[in-house]
């Protein structure tokens, strides 16, 4: 189970640079701070005027930490994760991983950055069903140009750690829902990211699977020690988190510790 | 990204839509295919040209009388070629020798059986001027002053298709001319002739299908009345050809047709070549469908897996990662169809050229292999290639510019 403890040399060589690049010196970049959320707003222009999606969001997640991010629909839970994940700019704010402002990179930097930092998870699992459930654990490790070997070994152990590794040479179409998102889930922690981001971790799946799922992050939080944000609908798994942040009207309207 | 990773990432794609894959792969290699094809058989064709006339003697020039006119306007009178116009060509400067013939056509009978047939008469003794490689079948050539005897031409003696000689060597044939005389009236002329040598195909079609006869017994049948139908000049040697060609032009200008071997072939290569750069257009016409086909599937591929480009860019898949896993699916796409189009088109060429061998009168059986240059296929393959990832670059280019967030979206 070692692969899953937060590794600090899990870095990238690439990053060195993009760090002194970017790295900021505030308050929010201290060494225990993961996320760090500052003035973030998000306006979009729509046929029938502007719609402001966030507006001023700002906390900060420690390293370690699990934080759920709860919230009616259309709330702007799902575009905070976005603009945290950088697969969208915010109209203005900042948002610093481990001390990096990530929008203040290039397009090409916040994919190098999305690879080595970020781990996703998608309530749909976002699996490639036509290969196997190793080259899809190992695909991060691929990206990042991770030797084959070392993918094919880290990839392994993960899905050992999660108890799935006899499926590795299986098609994830030929897997339960619990189980594809546990492929979801280790394909999140080969690169040995900053943070885990997850989205309706547990939204496509019956409520036992559902809770096996939750309980797998909340081992990681807890026992690895690994940064996790979660998006979810479910006050009771939200409650079981280290700490909720109700977003409403595109602002936090509530920032509590559980 | 390893470039073993994106090959084994885009060969997991192709795999995945096999029926797809294989009928884009099938577009690629017909086209490559039909290129090939047409490519080796044009190539066949002009060596198979070539080869007829290397079969004439080089140095030789046929003079005939009077040039035809293809514009519709009035060409010169022709002269008589006789012996003082044969005499003078004699004189002319690289002029090695000078042989005068009588041409007809006559039907000629043997043991029963009859065929029409062209006569050619001429010095048989200059039978090497024109022929340098003439070998015989059966026999021996004839005496340049025994009117009694011929040469036949070895589809004559053995036609295509019949099981038993229509005349051997020693046999008598006999060969009925038709004229009329004077007065108007329908004449025949009758001669007798021994076969004295079955001669093997020489690629002259004229001698090929002809019985050869000497000059005295030509102009009795033929009633020429010593004017020949046709001079062959030979100049001293192959470069003199043209030299004699003008001197010949210059003194008889159009009065008299002079044609060389080598213009001849000129004229046949030149359409031989417009024919094969047609038919080559045609080969590269389907393989450039085949690579719209390349681009309507990688299209369509991209449209797809728009949610799987989505969640490798949200994983951290750069712009170029996208690009050229697409590229080298339209190049893998490419690589094989091409591939496969040239050993399939070589076997197609083979197998036509089997089918189309014909049966010409004169020249026995006629099969064209295709020819088929290395350099000339690996220019089909990378032509091939080429366009396969020239209609790739667009769909991997669209994939590649995809917003995480707008894919991810995507149902």
């Amino acid at each position: 189970m070692g692969v899953l403890n937060k590794d600090k040399s899990g870095l990238k060589g690439s990053f060195t640079t993009m760090v002194s690049e970017s790295r900021q010196t505030t308050d929010t970049n201290s060494n225990s701070t993961a996320l760090a959320v500052k003035n973030l707003s998000k306006i979009y222009d729509s046929v029938s005027g502007k719609v402001v999606a966030l507006d001023n969001i700002n906390f900060t997640v420690k390293k370690g930490e699990f934080v759920s991010i709860v919230g009616p629909s259309g709330s702007g839970k799902s575009t905070l994760l976005n603009m945290i994940g950088a697969l969208d700019r915010p109209t203005s704010g900042q948002v610093y991983i481990n001390g990096i402002d990530i929008f203040a990179l290039s397009d090409s930097k916040i994919a190098t950055m999305r690879n080595g930092l970020i781990g996703f998870i998608f309530q749909s699992f976002n699996l490639i069903n036509r290969t196997t459930v190793l080259k899809n654990v190992k695909l991060p490790g691929m990206i990042s140009g991770m030797p084959v070997s070392e993918a094919n070994n880290r990839a392994m152990k993960i899905l050992e750690a999660l108890g799935i590794a006899d499926k590795a040479t299986q098609k994830p179409v030929n897997l339960s829902g619990g189980q594809q998102q546990r492929v979801a889930i280790a394909r999140s922690l080969v690169n040995n990211p900053a943070i885990v981001l997850a989205d309706e971790p547990t939204g496509n799946l019956d409520s036992k699977t559902g809770d096996d799922v939750f309980d797998m992050l909340k081992t990681l939080s807890r026992k690895f020690k690994r940064t996790i944000i979660m998006v979810t609908h479910n006050p009771e798994l939200a409650e079981s988190t280290d700490r909720s942040i109700l977003i409403k009207d595109g602002k936090v309207e509530r920032d509590v510790a559980n | 990204m390893h470039p073993t990773d994106i090959f084994s990432l885009s060969f997991d794609a192709l795999v995945d839509r096999k029926v797809r894959t294989v009928l884009t792969v099938l577009m690629v290699v017909l086209g490559s295919s039909l290129v090939v094809v047409l490519n080796g058989l044009s190539a066949g064709q002009a060596e198979f040209l070539a080869n007829q006339f290397s079969a004439l003697a080089a140095n030789v020039i046929y003079v005939g009388s009077g040039q035809h006119s293809y514009h519709g306007s009035s060409s010169p009178a022709s002269i008589i070629i006789n012996n003082a116009i044969v005499s003078k060509m004699r004189t002319l400067p690289y002029v090695e020798d000078v042989v005068p013939g009588y041409s007809g056509s006559a039907q000629i009978d043997s043991q029963g059986n009859t065929q029409r047939i062209s006569i050619t008469a001429m010095d048989p003794t200059k039978l090497a001027v024109i022929l340098p490689n003439l070998q015989f079948v059966d026999g021996s050539t004839i005496k340049p002053n025994d009117p009694g005897s011929a040469l036949v031409g070895d589809t004559i003696a053995n036609p295509p298709g019949a099981t038993t000689p229509f005349v051997v060597v020693g046999q008598t044939i006999k060969a009925t001319y038709s004229y009329t005389d004077a007065s108007g009236k329908q004449q025949q002329q009758v001669k007798n002739f021994i076969v004295s040598g079955v001669m093997q195909p020489s690629g002259n079609t004229r001698i090929d299908s002809s019985i050869v006869i000497n000059l005295d017994a030509g102009n009795q049948l033929l009633h020429k009345s010593t004017k020949y139908d046709q001079i062959v000049v030979a100049a001293i040697s192959p470069d003199y050809v043209d030299t004699v060609q003008q001197e010949l032009i210059d003194q008889y200008g159009k009065t008299l047709g002079v044609t060389t071997p080598k213009s001849i072939m000129a004229v046949t290569q030149k359409a031989a070549s417009g024919n094969a750069a047609f038919t080559l257009m045609v080969g590269i016409i389907a393989l450039v469908v085949g690579a719209v086909g390349i681009v309507t599937t990688l299209y369509n591929s991209v449209t797809e897996r728009i949610r799987e480009i989505g969640t490798m860019k949200a994983i951290g898949a750069q712009n170029g990662d996208i690009l050229q896993l697409f590229i080298v699916e339209a190049a893998l796409i490419g690589i094989i169809g091409a591939s496969l189009g040239i050993i399939i088109g070589m076997g197609a060429g083979y197998v036509l050229s089997i089918f189309t061998t014909t049966s010409v009168p004169g020249s026995g059986q006629i099969h064209i292999p295709p020819i088929y240059v290395p350099s000339d296929l690996l220019k089909v393959w990378l032509l091939s290639v080429t366009l396969s990832l020239a209609a790739g670059i667009y769909p991997a280019w669209k994939a590649s510019r995809l917003s995480p967030m707008v894919a991810l979206r995507r149902e």
